[in-house]
């Protein structure tokens, strides 16, 4: 046993985070605030890019087609300690996860896990997505599947 | 195939404590490594007409300037951050074998008071790209390395102790170093007990934050036969991008092959394409360390064991000072001081100029390696025999 009994990880207060976004990325972040998670697949060869830019790195087209994501499940994932202004008090943890979708081949996104019990976590997890509200955008966390149910 | 340039020359300020170097400039401290470089390859500044540099490198003016180099010619940087490191000796190379410059300096240097590395993915700006990594928590290398380790145990059963195993043949050969920040001697308790940063690795698998300047004075083999030091001849050199790794760690993106390794499988390839590489024939090899999981992985990528397998070759002692092959003498940067690999370079010269503080009885051939990041990934092969 890594951590304290129970423990489980927080969920970040994004309230003051502003996403900067671009003409390539805007549409994932649209879908996002309808809470749909889409991603950018080539509209010439069907090569999926991420993050999303302005070339297919396989055909070289500009062209994209947006597609939702299937099931989420945990590719890897860390677990952070983080302390607060009083040094003596416990920490709080942070998991960042890489997070990988059904339908979606070789795309990994980058993103946050709340909620979580930290000592039953397991790579192949399924997982939910917890829309979470930034400054100018919402925001794509996600929590452990089974729980939710 | 004989080497067309040799290093002859190694100047290194003291290794210290990250802030301890102050009140010298980072300038101050490149300065005094470049002296003691060229005098101990018994020349002077004014025979200096080449410099490299790697990730992002340093004002060659300021350096021309500050020393008093009557002209230099060729003036290189090496991409890739740590991982461009063993370019600095490719460009040299280069710079020789074109009649470019006839004497070439490979400059690194750190200090950390001002930038922490560690710190480094946190002090970005915003971007489309990396508000992901905000998102997370992802705020420095390690922790993006940490989830390259853990997907590595979960695919190939990799443990900690092997991990474990990394940080305490380097402490072991760091010892009897006088130029080393930890020598305490560790146990695979002490390692065990060492609080987790980045789950699953703990403090003791992320190496140390040191100040310091080095410098490489290299030359052509011809010339460096009549100076003073045993010459040691850059046999190979390769530096390599590929989408495969990508943007590197920090992207996350890599191919699922790619994302277990450390990037270096391309390198590795490329070096037996031009020199016939072959991990067989190394004797010592430093690799760089700056997170312990990041040595197995480059064991593999590199042919010193099979993909995967890393975990249990580093648990049989295979890379300890008496093993199949000696990983790191010095004690790298996990316990020596991490000067961005540069410190890599100069255990590679003293063990093949057969001056080395834990020689490895009759060297020939030294592994160096630039560290995982984003690409342009390096290596290079050294020898003492041309
Ligand atoms: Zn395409």
């Amino acid at each position: 046993m890594t951590y304290p009994n129970g423990a489980r990880s927080f969920t970040p207060d994004f309230a003051q985070l502003i996403v900067a976004m671009d003409q390539w990325s805007e549409p994932y972040w649209q879908a996002v605030g309808e809470h749909r998670l889409q991603f950018p697949r080539c509209g010439k060869c069907g090569t999926f890019r991420w993050p999303a830019g302005p070339f297919c790195y396989k055909c070289r087209s500009q062209e994209v087609e947006w597609v939702t994501a299937g099931q989420a499940r945990i590719y890897s994932y860390t677990v952070l300690p983080v302390m607060g202004p009083d040094k003596d008090a416990p920490p709080q943890w942070r998991v960042p996860v890489v997070v990988e979708f059904d339908g979606i081949p070789d795309v990994r996104l980058v993103s946050v896990l709340v909620g979580a019990p930290l000592d039953a976590l397991a790579i192949g997890d399924m997982l939910e997505p917890e829309w979470l509200a930034a400054e100018n955008a919402t925001v794509p966390g996600f929590r452990l599947a089974e729980e939710k149910a | 195939m004989t080497s067309p340039a040799a290093i002859v020359g190694v100047g290194a300020t003291p290794y210290y404590f990250r802030g301890t170097s102050l009140p010298q400039t980072v300038y101050e401290l490149i300065g005094k490594a470049v002296l003691m470089g060229v005098e101990d390859a018994g020349l002077g500044v004014d025979d200096v007409d080449g410099l490299t540099f790697f990730a992002y490198g340093f004002d060659t003016a300021t350096i021309v300037e500050m020393l008093g180099m009557p002209q230099v010619t060729f003036a290189h940087v090496v991409g890739g951050y740590g991982a461009g490191m063993a370019g600095v000796l490719d460009l040299a190379a280069m710079a020789i074998e074109t009649g470019r410059a006839k004497t070439v300096v490979c400059i690194g240097a750190g200090q950390q008071s001002a930038n922490r590395y560690g710190q480094a993915l946190g002090r970005l700006p915003s971007t489309p790209d990396n508000i992901f990594h905000q998102i997370a928590g992802l705020g420095g290398p390690g922790q993006a390395m940490a989830l390259l380790t853990q997907r590595h145990m979960h695919k190939f059963g990799t443990r900690r102790e092997a991990f474990g195993e990394i940080v305490i043949a380097s402490r072991a050969a760091a010892f009897n170093r006088e130029t080393a920040i930890r020598r305490k001697h560790l146990t695979m308790d002490d390692y065990m007990a060492s609080p987790m940063l980045a789950d699953p690795m703990c403090r003791l698998d992320f190496c140390l934050e040191t100040d310091g300047a080095l410098a490489f004075v290299v030359t052509s083999a011809e010339r460096a036969r009549d100076l003073k030091q045993k010459p040691v001849y850059i046999s190979a050199t390769a530096q390599v991008a590929n989408r495969d790794w990508g943007r590197g760690f920090f992207w996350l993106g890599q191919s699922d092959e790619a994302f277990t390794s450390a990037g270096a499988a391309g390198v590795a390839e490329r070096l037996r394409q031009t020199s016939g590489y072959d991990p067989k024939d190394i004797d010592v090899a430093c690799i760089y360390d700056h997170f312990s999981p990041m040595v197995l992985m480059q064991l593999e990528d590199y042919g010193f064991c099979k993909k995967g397998e890393g975990g249990p070759f580093v648990q049989s002692g295979a890379i300890k000072l008496d093993g199949s092959i000696p990983i790191n003498p010095h004690g790298g940067h996990l316990s020596e001081g991490y000067v961005t690999g540069m410190t890599h370079m100069r255990e590679a010269v003293e063990q093949l100029r057969g001056q080395a503080v834990n020689q490895i009885a009759g060297a020939k051939r030294a592994l160096v390696t630039g560290g995982p990041a984003p690409h342009p990934l390096t290596a290079a092969v050294l020898s003492n025999e041309p």
